[in-house]
């Protein structure tokens, strides 16, 4: 499991899809995580990341809060108790069967991650079936229209 | 494992199973684009609920859900969700409506 940034797992996710269009699906899964302060791990109360749950390619120095930078010492303030909720994290792993990416979403970017993800589904699930309940009307008018009004909505799509 | 035919169903089945255990459940996403089916699942491997179709308007949905799901994890299974599909709920006829009259 290769754990990326966002964008270079958004990258990756992409590169999956054109893979598979011929043969082969894609899996995306979305996993809470929470990280809390480790005490045993780290007595100096660095920043590490304890999954009440364990992961396979979770271990405690994952989260690299450097102690020494200006933000870890603020967030260090906030902790005073040791095993208490720090934040969450959304941990979004994908797989084409072969190969196997990961990302984590914080607080503080899931909204631009969300919006690119639902980009990328939007360009790349082209194969699924067309609403056809309102093409009724223009079935009825004629069928040369349909062949057209079909060529329209896929070129306004992307 | 039986699939779940309404997506109101599945999305509120779904949500409630994430809250309840939050630590446990994930939430698969599954596209073939040779079948053109997406298969949804979300699970904490105790209770598994599945939603299956080949429409491209519920992948439209998903994205909500997506949001939803980004939201509870991202930010706590406490945060309250109706907000963020509230807001989509209204951009979205909007949208639609523009493109179909074109």
């Amino acid at each position: 499991m290769v754990r990326l940034q966002l964008d270079p797992f958004l990258n990756e996710l992409t590169s999956m899809f054109e893979h598979t269009t011929e043969k082969g699906s894609v899996w995306v899964t979305l996993k809470h995580c929470k990280f809390v302060l480790c005490s045993f791990c780290f007595p100096d109360f660095e920043f590490v990341a304890l999954a009440t749950f364990v992961f396979q390619d979770i271990d405690c120095k994952f989260v690299n809060y450097s102690p020494a930078s200006d933000k870890s010492k603020v967030q260090r303030n906030k902790m005073t108790t040791a095993g208490k909720e720090l934040e969450y994290k959304c941990l979004v792993r994908a797989t084409d069967g072969k190969k196997n990416i990961s990302t984590l979403v914080g607080t503080k970017d899931h909204q631009r991650f969300q919006a690119s993800y639902a980009t990328i589904l939007k360009a790349r699930m082209t194969s699924l079936k067309k609403r056809e309940k309102k093409d009724k009307r223009k079935a009825a008018d004629a069928d040369k229209k349909q062949v057209v009004s079909k060529k329209r909505s896929t070129t306004a799509k992307p | 494992m039986v699939y779940i035919v309404s997506w109101d169903d599945f999305v509120e089945r779904s949500v409630q199973l994430f809250r309840s255990n939050p630590e446990k459940t994930r939430y698969v996403m599954k596209y073939r684009h040779s079948e053109g089916k997406l298969v949804l699942k979300v699970t904490d491997d105790k209770e598994c609920l599945k939603f299956k179709t080949d429409q491209a308007q519920d992948a439209k949905k998903m994205e909500k859900l997506n949001n939803i799901f980004f939201t509870l994890m991202a930010r706590g299974p406490e945060v309250d969700v109706t907000e963020v599909t509230g807001k989509e709920q209204t951009a979205q006829p909007a949208k639609r409506g523009r493109g179909r009259k074109q």
